[in-house]
């Protein structure tokens, strides 16, 4: 909304200090110590017997009138606290005296009310008493402004009392009204904020209570104009009879309102709205009316306050109950990320939200009506970058986010939890566009038209005008932010738990791998050393009794091969855990080179057969030597192996350089495999053969992963059975 | 040239101590096998001390030295010989059952002639043994006594 050029005018129009008063009253301003006269309207001689200009010290009881009066005035000025209200009748004439203080001295306020409405509080107190008994019963804040607008227009007799209520954005909207058809109905109209501004508001917020008897007074000046106390002009922001801003009487008369009246609903000390008072024709109110008003006021303002607490907790209960459930829920899933997306209805209820979405650890997850997933990053980077780092609640995110806009139809409102102190890690709530019709108290817009000769101008219509608010969604009640709050604590000690618990985890397995490794490197010295011996003993038991039988050799061959066996699972177990551990030294591989050396180490295995090898040109792979050696090893010690029968065996090995990475294939035709089983391949003790047809330990794949896997590579493997096999790795370019 | 100065042998494992000595006999070598159980009793005999007080006086022709020793283990003996000057080029071997890459790397740091990690497969610890003894006792001309190897 465009903020009406007149606020910013309006706003630095000296409303406290006027210099002047209404002329319906007199006003003194009187040295508390002394009570000598400081400050006195112009108008002073035609109430008090106190000569206009006089500003000398002189005694109370002359100029009063009343030596009751005066003593009366003179105590309270001595207990120098509270306001002063009273009403005496001196010589035929009725004469009402407010009081009070500031640090420029104290106020007095004399004016004679007209006579028809000399009612006391007697009289007024039955009306209180009806209103009470007629919205003791109810709940809706509706009924009760209905009721306070008909007991304010019957106190007072204007000819229309509104119930006005501030939206968020301090536009008012007419919520009752009471009137006799003098003045037209503006109920359910809304007024644009400026027609009060700010300034205006905190003042209301202080001074609960004004009046314009007559929009066509000529302001009372005070003489002298600055306060003798403090060389500063006056502060009325008390004082009953404050002259008003002449914008503001011109607003009056466009209204074609002559008298108005307003009490501040205050609703835990913030202006919640106004009873607003308007008369076609001037209209004076005595004090004890206006003081009963101001009870209203306060009794409205009370009872408003306490249905809006309740419902407001009622709300809160019900949601809480929501957060409360979902909590526990994501207690109990291994993430609260995945716990959310599990429970959509709590999650998107707990905010009375269409749609939700998470957006951490570089993830982006989402319930029901989402912007796309790639706005959502952009939203989260939006969010950080304007440090949002509780909660963020919008109606309206284009205003906030141009972006936002075409997002409007799943996300014209967004409600906006931070969960990570460093990261833009967030929980978003959307609600849709709601289009909806506002009507205005006149065009909202029209009230900045003002001329250079006319600069300071009200505007001057109160037709109605309808607008369609667009790019809105519902607003988010003040419980739904409470809760999604909450929330966020709880979500962020969650986080917070989970990050203590992996680094637990991570210290316990530093601890274990640490145990680990002395463990085998305990291993690899005490296990390996008895199955050396036993294979060395038969081996001299063997060479030494050369007249064994038969039987006793393979007996003495079989405690051989079984030791020889054990010694190398350890030897492999050992290389397993030792690869997982040593820190890779990552180089330039001439796999050609590497593939020549292996064959030639495993020539022994291949003594004898008859293996065609096709061996084509490989690329380089970017790696640790040692470790694709052992990989390369294993693949072609199996391909020897499982093609054991096949005649004639024939192993192929390929290579093709890509674009990110580099390629390798060891193919056979041996044994194979079928391919159900291959998840186990590649893991520990895995075997697909029997021990008595293909030795081994089971190993030599596992490791061969292991390997590939530290490179941030890939292995997998093809096979049928009886149709051979085929390994290849994919190793990452530099 | 065959070098007939004794081969020092240090190994606490009476199997192993065993093996390596069948191992060494099939090698009919000329050399002397002496045998130092801990890592103390080699010291005593390199600098011809305590129960080898009395020894005939000269270098060993190899020190053919386990790892884990009592006492004193492997690579402190390596290392008290390789940082004194009048032992520096007496070659050392380490034999050990151990594949740990920082024995091996800190073996090589020390200045060992050879590593030899023990298979489990006895021919070839045979084969191992056999080329270690043939290469330091009987092919590897010793230095003039005194004058630095390196």
């Amino acid at each position: 909304m465009n903020t009406p050029l007149d606020l910013d005018a309006c706003a630095q129009e000296p409303i406290r200090i006027p210099g002047g008063v209404q002329p319906h009253g007199v006003l003194l301003a009187l040295a508390p110590a002394d009570l000598s006269v400081l400050q006195a309207s112009a108008n002073v001689s035609s109430l008090l017997t106190l000569k206009p200009g006089v500003a000398k010290a002189e005694r109370l009881e002359d100029f009063v009138g009343g030596d009751h009066l005066a003593r009366d005035l003179k105590d309270w000025l001595a207990r120098e606290e509270g306001a002063f209200l009273r009403t005496c009748d001196m010589g035929g004439r009725v004469l009402q005296v407010l009081g009070h203080r500031n640090s420029q001295g104290a106020i007095l306020e004399f004016e004679n009310p007209p006579a028809s409405e000399r009612e006391t509080f007697e009289a007024l107190y039955p009306l209180l008493r009806g209103f009470m008994d007629d919205i003791a019963p109810t709940d809706d804040v509706n009924l009760i402004a209905n009721s306070a607008a008909r007991l304010a227009r019957e106190l007072t007799g204007f000819n229309r009392v509104m119930i006005y209520r501030f939206d968020p954005d301090w536009n008012g909207v007419v919520i009752a009204e009471d009137g006799d058809g003098v003045l037209p109905s503006y109920l359910d109209l809304r007024f644009p904020a400026s027609d009060i501004p700010a300034q205006a508001r905190e003042l209301y917020r202080l001074n609960r209570l004004r009046l314009i008897p007559d929009a066509n007074y000529t302001p009372v000046p005070l003489e002298p104009v600055m306060s003798p106390t403090d060389g500063r002009p006056l502060d009325l922001s008390f004082a009953a009879l404050r002259s008003v801003s002449p914008i503001h009487l011109q607003y009056m008369r466009n209204m074609g309102t002559l008298a108005s009246m307003s009490i501040s609903i205050l609703v835990d000390g913030r202006l919640w709205g106004l009873i607003s008072c308007h008369s076609a024709e001037p209209l004076r109110v005595n004090a004890q009316v206006r003081a009963v008003c101001d009870f209203l006021g306060q009794i409205i303002s009370l009872q408003i306050g306490a249905r809006e607490r309740a419902a407001f907790a009622a709300e809160r209960i019900e949601l809480k109950r929501t957060e409360t459930r979902l909590l526990a829920e994501l207690a109990r899933a291994d993430n609260y990320r995945n716990g959310l997306i599990e429970h959509p209805a709590d999650w998107l209820g707990m905010a009375g939200a269409s749609g939700a979405a998470v957006i951490a650890e570089g993830e982006i997850k989402v319930v029901g009506a989402t912007p796309p997933i790639e706005h959502l990053s952009r939203l989260a980077a939006w969010l950080h970058n304007h440090k949002v780092d509780e909660v963020f609640a919008s109606d309206n995110l284009a205003e906030h986010w141009p972006d936002g806009e075409m997002l409007a139809d799943t996300a014209a409102g967004i409600l906006a939890i931070s969960i990570s102190q460093i990261h833009a890690s967030y929980i978003v709530w959307f609600r849709p566009e709601v289009l909806r019709t506002v009507t205005w108290g006149g065009d909202p817009r029209k009230g900045d038209v003002g001329t250079p000769l006319q600069p300071l101008s009200p505007r001057a219509s109160f037709e109605r005008w309808k607008e369609q608010v667009r790019l809105r969604s519902n607003p988010w009640r003040e419980a739904e932010i409470e809760t999604a709050r909450d929330f966020r604590n709880a979500v962020i000690s969650f986080v917070l738990k989970r990050a203590e618990e992996k680094a637990e985890l991570t210290e316990a397995l530093q601890r274990t791998n640490k145990e680990l490794e002395s463990f085998s490197y305990s291993v690899s010295h005490d296990l390996r050393a008895p199955f050396r011996h036993i294979v060395g003993f038969s081996e001299l038991l063997g060479e030494r009794e050369k007249s064994l039988d038969e039987k006793s050799r393979h007996y003495l061959d079989s405690i051989k091969d079984a030791a020889l066996s054990a010694g190398r699972l350890v030897d492999d177990l050992l290389n397993f855990s030792h690869m997982g551990r040593t820190s890779l030294n990552l180089t330039r591989v001439d796999m050609d080179k590497l593939v020549r050396e292996v064959r030639h180490s495993l020539e022994p295995d291949a003594e004898g057969r008859a293996i065609e090898w096709d061996i084509q040109r490989l690329p380089p792979a970017w790696g640790d030597g040692a470790m694709l050696r052992q990989v390369l090893a294993n693949l072609l010690d199996n391909a020897i192996k499982y093609t054991r029968d096949a005649q004639p065996a024939k192993i192929t090995i390929t290579g093709e350089e890509r674009a990110r990475d580099t390629l390798y294939r060891v193919a056979d035709n041996g044994v194979g495999f079928d391919m159900a089983y291959v998840d186990k391949l590649f893991g520990v003790f895995q075997r697909l053969h029997r021990v008595e047809d293909f030795e081994g330990t089971g190993i030599g794949l596992a490791l061969s992963k292991r390997v590939i896997d530290r490179h941030a590579g890939d292995i997998f493997a093809e096979g049928t059975p009886g149709g051979g096999a085929a390994f290849t790795f994919v190793l990452p370019k530099r | 040239m065959a070098d007939l100065r004794p081969i020092l042998l240090v190994e606490d494992n009476p199997k192993d101590l065993e093996l390596t000595l069948a191992a060494l006999a099939k090698c009919q070598l000329a050399n002397e096998i002496v045998v130092a159980r801990d890592g103390a009793e080699a010291l005593d005999y390199i600098h011809q001390r305590g129960v080898h007080a009395d020894r005939e006086p000269g270098d060993p022709a190899v020190v053919l030295l386990d790892l884990k020793l009592p006492k004193i283990d492997g690579l402190e003996v390596l290392e008290r010989i390789k940082s004194d000057a009048t032992l520096r080029q007496v070659p050392v071997v380490m034999l050990t059952s151990s594949r740990e890459e920082k024995d091996l790397i800190r073996s090589y740091a020390l200045g060992v002639n050879a590593f030899v990690v023990k298979p489990v497969d006895f021919n070839r610890f045979f084969d191992a043994i056999q080329d270690l003894g043939m290469f330091w006792a009987i092919l590897n001309e010793p230095p003039p006594r005194g004058v630095n190897a390196h």
